[in-house]
């Protein structure tokens, strides 16, 4: 299987994806942003629809929607008095329709659409992946020059923003990062499966280490075992990368979650009354 | 060159103790309505400022006005002789507590981790703690009495530790003046009495200003230098003894009762 270039590039570009996504998945988590990757990634249908019926490259309209979707749901938040989930819950679904109006205008319902929806190992070109390295090295650059702002503000935003952080540039800084990252994956994961590379990880993670250090780290892991892993099922048994690298990162967590110190500290709190 | 306006205005008093907070006539809107009304006071340093009033009597805002995170819409607010546009450069003199740290008891930072971002400001944008850094934070848990717990998760500690750890990230600052939003609610007697032990150290060997926002006018009354009550509007400015003993204080919380003899006939939470 490795000899084939296909396969050297989905796992290239995979594993790119797999350390980029678990790493911001840490702040995704403990700053509970899992339904804005959510939000974020199925904005990108509409941009990748648009970009099918424009004959542009769907993954620049859907980096521009991704972004605008983005920014608008930290801005909305902000400034109307709506929250923030319902914020999403407002402009992925509008993203989302126009997709599929659009599609449908442009009669694009074929098999490049559904690789968009639930990622293909045999989409990646190396020219992909050299966006993939790239984007990736900018998002983790951005996450470990604001690491100690993006974790004062996840941790206590009121007395963060009292101390005068930079609180605009590290919030719309942070969601911008998140979409670029989302837009790159979705050719491999696919844009309803990626959000799950932005929360599982890191989730699992936090099931094994008390500290941030041991969770980005464990983190970091289970991502790129599950690209890996899941790209291995996906080549032997046919089946949509996207979901054989969610369904093993899954299958992660529920290890994590069983042999979580945190499982076993609770059980003794709970028979010590 | 950041520090310099700070040591300039302190050193400007000539040993004299210098007006650190001076607020005159102080409004302060919020939609349709003004939460504070005309307020006006001025603290020397060194001071232990109590500040009471009824719930929704504007304590936070205030609070927020002085550290710059709210606009006044009238009157002036000076903050170590600077207004709160300048005050932002120099937030590394102001130590914060808020009401409540809501945070996730699962969030996984240590002590350590915790009193270190107290001093993001002070290290500065894309830099790392360097060993100065490291070192203040060792002394800000040391001076806590929460030394040998700098790698216990913050979650694990009891109520009383964790506002010790917020109060080590407080101080761990070039801090002055010490800003305390009702930091012993929550708190049992025994972690109250801990906790005020520990603050009065702290403002004697740091000479730190303190304001100190509290419904609990016990223990104003037995640390403050001085009090004011507000609500909405200023009712009361003076000596905590002042401040108890005035009729005015019933017209500011609308209800009855009697501190001293520890009786309360009307419901209200002071």
């Amino acid at each position: 299987m490795w000899s084939y270039g296909f396969v050297q590039r989905a796992l290239v570009g995979g594993a790119l994806i797999a350390v980029t996504c678990s790493l911001l998945s840490f702040f995704v988590v403990v700053r509970r942003l899992a339904f804005v990757g959510m939000g974020i990634s199925h904005a990108a249908f509409g941009g990748v629809a648009l970009g099918l019926a424009a004959g542009v490259d769907p993954v620049l309209s859907a980096g521009g929607s991704c972004a605008l979707v983005a920014l608008g749901i930290g801005w909305l938040s902000r400034k109307g008095r709506v929250h923030e989930d319902t914020v999403i819950g407002i402009l992925f679904v509008s993203a989302m329709a126009l997709g599929v109006v659009l599609v449908r205008v442009a009669n694009a319902y074929n098999l490049d659409l559904m690789s968009y929806l639930f990622g293909s190992i045999l989409a990646l070109s190396w020219s992909d992946v050299a966006l993939i390295a790239a984007i990736g090295f900018l998002a983790l650059l951005y996450e470990m020059l604001f690491f100690k702002e993006l974790l004062f503000l996840s941790f206590d935003r009121e007395t963060a923003i009292a101390s005068g952080l930079p609180v605009l540039a590290v919030d719309y800084g942070f969601l911008v990062m998140l979409s670029l990252v989302i837009v790159v994956s979705i050719k491999l994961v696919g844009i309803i499966l990626v959000s799950a590379l932005l929360v599982i990880p890191a989730a699992a993670g936090m099931q094994l280490s008390r500290n941030y250090r041991g969770v980005m780290a464990v983190s970091a892991l289970a991502g790129l075992a599950s690209v890996l892993l899941g790209l291995y099922v996906s080549f032997h048994y046919d089946l949509a990368s996207g979901a054989a690298i969610v369904l093993v990162l899954f299958a992660l967590f529920l290890l994590s979650f069983l042999a979580s110190p945190r499982r076993v500290y609770v059980r003794r709190r709970q028979a010590g009354g | 060159m950041r520090e310099c306006r700070v040591k300039d205005f302190f050193a400007a008093g000539n040993g004299s103790p210098r007006l650190v907070i001076d607020v005159e006539d102080l409004w302060v809107r919020r939609d349709s309505h003004y939460v504070l009304e005309g307020i006006t006071f001025s603290l020397r340093e060194g001071t232990f400022l109590g500040v009471i009033g009824p719930n929704g009597a504007g304590k936070t805002t205030l609070v927020k006005a002085m550290l710059g995170l709210i606009k006044p819409s009238r009157g002036r607010i000076t903050v170590l002789g600077m207004s709160p546009g300048e005050l932002k450069h120099e937030l590394h003199h102001i130590g914060y507590m808020p009401q409540q740290v809501l945070f996730d008891p699962y969030f996984p930072v240590s002590v350590y981790d915790v009193v270190m971002m107290g001093r993001t400001c002070c290290i500065g944008t894309f830099r790392l703690p360097r060993r100065g850094d490291r070192e203040v934070v060792q002394e800000s848990i040391a001076a806590v009495g929460l030394q040998g717990m700098e790698g216990k998760p913050i979650g694990e500690l009891s109520g009383g530790q964790q506002k010790r750890a917020f109060l080590a990230r407080a101080i761990c600052l070039e801090t002055s003046i010490l800003l305390l939003d009702e930091p012993t609610a929550g708190l049992d007697m025994d972690s109250q009495e801990n906790f005020m032990d520990l603050l009065m150290r702290l403002k004697e060997e740091k000479g730190l200003t303190v304001v100190f926002v509290s419904h609990d006018v016990n223990i104003l009354a037995r640390f403050a230098d001085e009090m004011v009550c507000i609500n909405r509007t200023m009712h009361l400015h003076g000596r905590p003894r002042e401040v108890l003993g005035s009729e005015r204080l019933k017209e500011a919380y609308r209800c009855e009762f009697d501190f001293l003899a520890g009786k309360g006939t009307g419901g209200g939470e002071a």
